[in-house]
C-alpha cells in the first residue's frame, strides 16, 4: 500500500511508504487528497504548484500536507492528483516542490468527504529502512 | 509499560498518576473505574494514547498543580482531548500549540428561543431544509460574506463585535459570549497573509467533522434556580452551534508549529513528544504566538456570531420566527489558552490556562460572568451526539478549586473514525435517527458515519461522572430534533 489510514479515536493517522522519499511524500499527498473528496469525481484540468520547506523529512511531510490543504482554500479547487517535481536538501533544510492537478470546486459534482484541519506533529515518523521510506503523522479532522 | 500499576484512586471519580520519569506534577483524571478501564483497554497506539499524552503534558516547564483530564478524555495530538493545564510564567511556564489545537477557540453557542416543542410540530423537515440551504457547511462551502484582507484584520482585532457592526446579530448577543466575543491581545500583524487569504471566503461557514447546528428541546430541568437564571423551561426549543476559527485558525497552528519548534530548541526545553513544542510564555516567541492565537480566537467569535445570525435567518425563512425570539444564552469555547486568576494553595496566581477539548466552567461570583448568571455560575455547554442528549451544566466552587474552573466539552469519542465508518453506514444512521424523531441533513457522507452516536462515549455517563465529582452540576438536558452537519 503506498498510503494507509491508521486508527485514531479523534482524528486519523496517515502513513505513506515508498522506495524513495519522493514516492512516500507523493503518496502521502495522494492519501490526503482522497480523504477530502472522491478523486474520481474531480477532473485534472488545472495545475497548481505547491512548495514546502522544513528542517527534516518528517516536518517536510507535515509542511507539504499543510501546503496542499492551504491550496484548496487559496485556489477554491479540489485536486485529483499530485506529482512531485523536485526534492532537495540544501544545507540544514529540505525543499519539496510539486504540482497539484484539479479543478474549481463544484459541490454539485464533487463527492465531498471530510474537511482536514491540518497535518500535525502528532505521531510523527520519518524513517528509512531497507524497504525505503516510511512517513506518518496524525491529521486533525 | 503497565500504566495500571501507577494509577492511584483518590476517590470514586478521580484517579491520579503520581509523577514518575520526567513528570513535574501528577496527572489527574476525572473518571470512574469503568471509564478508566475502558480508557486503558481502548488505546489504539502507545504513541497516541491519552494517558501517555497526559503524562507528557505533566512534563512541561512551569505546569501548576496537575495535568488534568475530564471524563470525555480521548487521544489527541500532543495534548489529550479533554485536557486542561495551567502554567505560571514565574516558574518558566510555557505556551504550546498542541494545548490549543489547530481549531483555535472552537466552541459552542447556545441560543434559547421563545418557541416550544409544539411550535415546531410538523415543521421539522421544512426547518431542516431551510437550515441546509441558508447555513454554509461542509468542505468547500463559502460564506456570503467576502472580506478583504483589511476587513479580515478587523475580524481578528474585534471578533464578534465586528460581525455585529456588519449587521450580523445584535449588540445584546455580545454580553453572553465569553470575553464578550473579543480578546484585546489579538494582533493581526503576526498572522500570515496565507492565513488571512484562506479565511476570506470562510467567515460564516460551519466546517465539517464534529461541527454542527442542532435544534433541541429542553426535556429535563434539574436545577430550577440556575434554569431560571439561564432562561430555560421544560419543552423550550434551544439551538446549539458548534464551530471554530476555520481555515485561519488552522493556518495559524500550521505556521507556528515550526516556529515554536525552533523556540523549543533555542530555550533548551525538553519535550517528550514533538507535537508538544512550546516557548516560555514571556519569551518574544511565546508572546508572538499568544497574540496570533488571540487573533485566531477573535476569528472564531466572529464566525459563530455570523452563524448565529444565519440560524435566525433560517428560523425566519422557514417559520416566520422574528430574530428577537432567538437570544444568545451563552457561548463558550473549548480549544483555548487564556490568562486567568486562580487560587493555588491559598495564593492568588495569574496563570496561562490551556484547555484542549475542555470547557471553561467558572463557579458563582466570578467577575468574568454576565451579571445575570453571576450568582449561579457559568453555563457549561456540553454537546452530545446527533442521537443523544446534550447538556447545560453550571460551574461550581469546587471546580474552581480543583480544575481551574474547567469541565468536559462533549461526550468524547470512543471509536475511531475508520471504525465508525465501517460500522455505521450513513443511510442506516439517518433512518434510525428518523425513527427516533431526529431529522439529519449533511453535506458530506463521512460526517454522518464518523459522527454516528455509537462512535461516542455515553454522554449520560460522562456527565454523571463530572457531576458526581462535584466539578459541575446539571441544569438542563436537551434532546435533538433537527441536526445540520458539514
Amino acid at each position: 500500500m503506498p498510503y494507509e489510514y491508521l486508527d485514531h479515536e479523534a482524528d486519523i493517522g496517515l502513513e505513506a511508504t515508498g522506495a524513495r522519499l519522493e514516492e512516500a511524500l507523493r503518496d502521502g499527498v495522494r492519501g490526503l487528497l482522497a480523504l477530502l473528496v472522491d478523486p474520481e469525481t474531480v477532473e485534472p484540468r488545472q495545475a497548481v504548484p505547491v512548495q514546502a520547506t522544513a528542517s527534516d523529512p518528517g516536518s517536510l511531510f507535515v509542511a507539504l500536507l499543510n501546503a496542499v490543504l492551504a491550496a484548496v482554500d487559496l485556489h477554491g479547487m479540489f485536486f485529483r492528483d499530485f506529482e512531485l517535481t523536485h526534492l532537495e536538501q540544501v544545507d540544514d533544510h529540505w525543499v519539496v516542490e510539486g504540482t497539484l492537478w484539479g479543478e474549481p470546486i463544484d459541490l454539485n459534482r464533487h463527492a465531498v468527504e471530510i474537511e482536514v484541519k491540518a497535518a500535525t506533529y502528532g505521531g510523527l515518523l520519518a524513517e528509512e529502512n531497507e524497504a525505503g521510506w516510511r512517513l506518518r503523522c496524525v491529521l486533525d479532522l | 509499560m503497565n500504566r495500571a500499576l501507577h494509577v492511584r484512586k483518590i476517590h470514586e471519580y478521580l484517579f491520579e498518576i503520581p509523577p514518575h520519569g520526567k513528570m513535574r506534577v501528577p496527572a489527574r483524571l476525572y473518571l470512574d473505574e469503568r471509564s478508566l478501564r475502558e480508557l486503558m483497554e481502548n488505546q489504539s497506539s502507545e504513541e497516541w494514547n491519552a494517558l501517555k499524552q497526559l503524562e507528557n503534558v505533566a512534563c512541561l516547564p512551569g505546569i501548576v498543580k496537575a495535568a488534568m483530564a475530564m471524563a470525555d478524555v480521548h487521544p489527541g495530538y500532543g495534548f489529550p482531548i479533554g485536557g486542561v493545564a495551567a502554567f505560571d510564567p514565574k516558574d518558566g511556564g510555557v505556551i504550546s500549540v498542541a494545548g490549543v489545537g489547530f481549531d483555535i477557540n472552537c466552541g459552542v453557542r447556545c441560543l434559547r428561543t421563545h418557541l416550544t416543542r409544539r411550535d415546531l410540530t410538523g415543521k421539522e423537515e421544512k426547518l431542516a431544509d431551510t437550515m441546509f440551504e441558508v447555513i454554509p457547511a461542509g468542505l468547500g462551502s463559502t460564506g456570503e460574506l467576502k472580506l478583504s484582507t483589511k476587513e479580515i484584520d478587523r475580524v481578528l482585532r474585534e471578533g464578534a463585535r465586528y460581525a455585529v457592526r456588519l449587521g450580523y446579530g445584535r449588540e445584546d448577543d455580545l454580553e453572553y459570549i465569553e470575553e464578550h466575543g473579543c480578546l484585546s491581545d489579538a494582533d493581526p500583524s503576526v498572522v500570515s497573509h496565507t492565513a488571512k487569504q484562506r479565511q476570506m471566503a470562510q467567515v460564516g461557514t460551519l466546517g465539517s467533522g464534529n461541527h454542527y447546528v442542532e435544534v433541541q428541546v429542553v426535556d429535563q430541568i434539574y436545577n430550577a434556580r440556575a434554569a431560571e437564571a439561564f432562561g430555560l423551561e421544560l419543552g423550550q426549543i434551544v439551538i446549539m452551534l458548534h464551530t471554530g476559527s476555520r481555515a485561519l485558525g488552522h493556518q495559524i497552528g500550521t505556521d507556528y508549529l515550526p516556529f515554536l519548534e525552533k523556540a523549543t530548541r533555542k530555550y533548551g526545553i525538553e519535550v517528550p513528544d514533538r507535537e508538544l513544542v512550546c516557548a516560555p510564555i514571556e519569551s518574544p516567541e511565546g508572546q508572538q504566538y499568544f497574540r496570533a492565537v488571540m487573533a485566531g480566537a477573535n476569528c472564531a467569535f466572529a464566525n459563530r456570531q455570523v452563524l448565529a445570525h444565519l440560524v435566525r435567518q433560517a428560523f425566519w425563512k422557514a417559520l416566520r420566527v422574528p430574530d428577537t425570539a432567538i437570544e444568545t444564552l451563552y457561548e463558550v469555547a473549548h480549544n483555548t489558552v487564556k490568562w486567568e486568576m486562580h487560587e493555588v494553595d491559598g495564593e492568588r496566581r495569574r496563570l496561562l490556562v490551556h484547555r484542549k477539548g475542555s470547557t471553561r466552567a467558572f463557579g458563582p461570583g466570578r467577575p468574568e460572568l454576565p451579571e445575570r448568571y453571576r450568582a449561579v455560575g457559568q453555563p457549561v455547554l456540553v454537546g452530545g451526539t446527533m442521537g443523544t442528549a446534550s447538556y447545560i451544566l453550571v460551574g461550581t466552587e469546587q471546580g474552581m478549586r480543583e480544575t481551574f474552573g474547567t469541565a468536559l466539552h462533549g461526550a468524547g469519542r470512543a471509536k475511531s473514525r475508520r471504525q465508525a465508518k465501517r460500522q455505521y453506514p450513513a443511510e442506516r444512521i439517518i433512518e434510525e435517527l428518523r425513527k427516533q424523531g431526529i431529522i439529519v441533513r449533511a453535506h458530506g457522507k463521512a460526517s454522518i458515519s464518523e459522527e454516528a452516536p455509537g462512535a461516542y462515549k455515553d454522554v449520560e455517563h460522562v456527565v454523571e461522572v463530572m457531576c458526581n465529582a462535584g466539578i459541575v452540576a446539571r441544569v438542563a438536558r436537551l434532546r435533538p430534533i433537527v441536526c445540520l452537519k458539514g
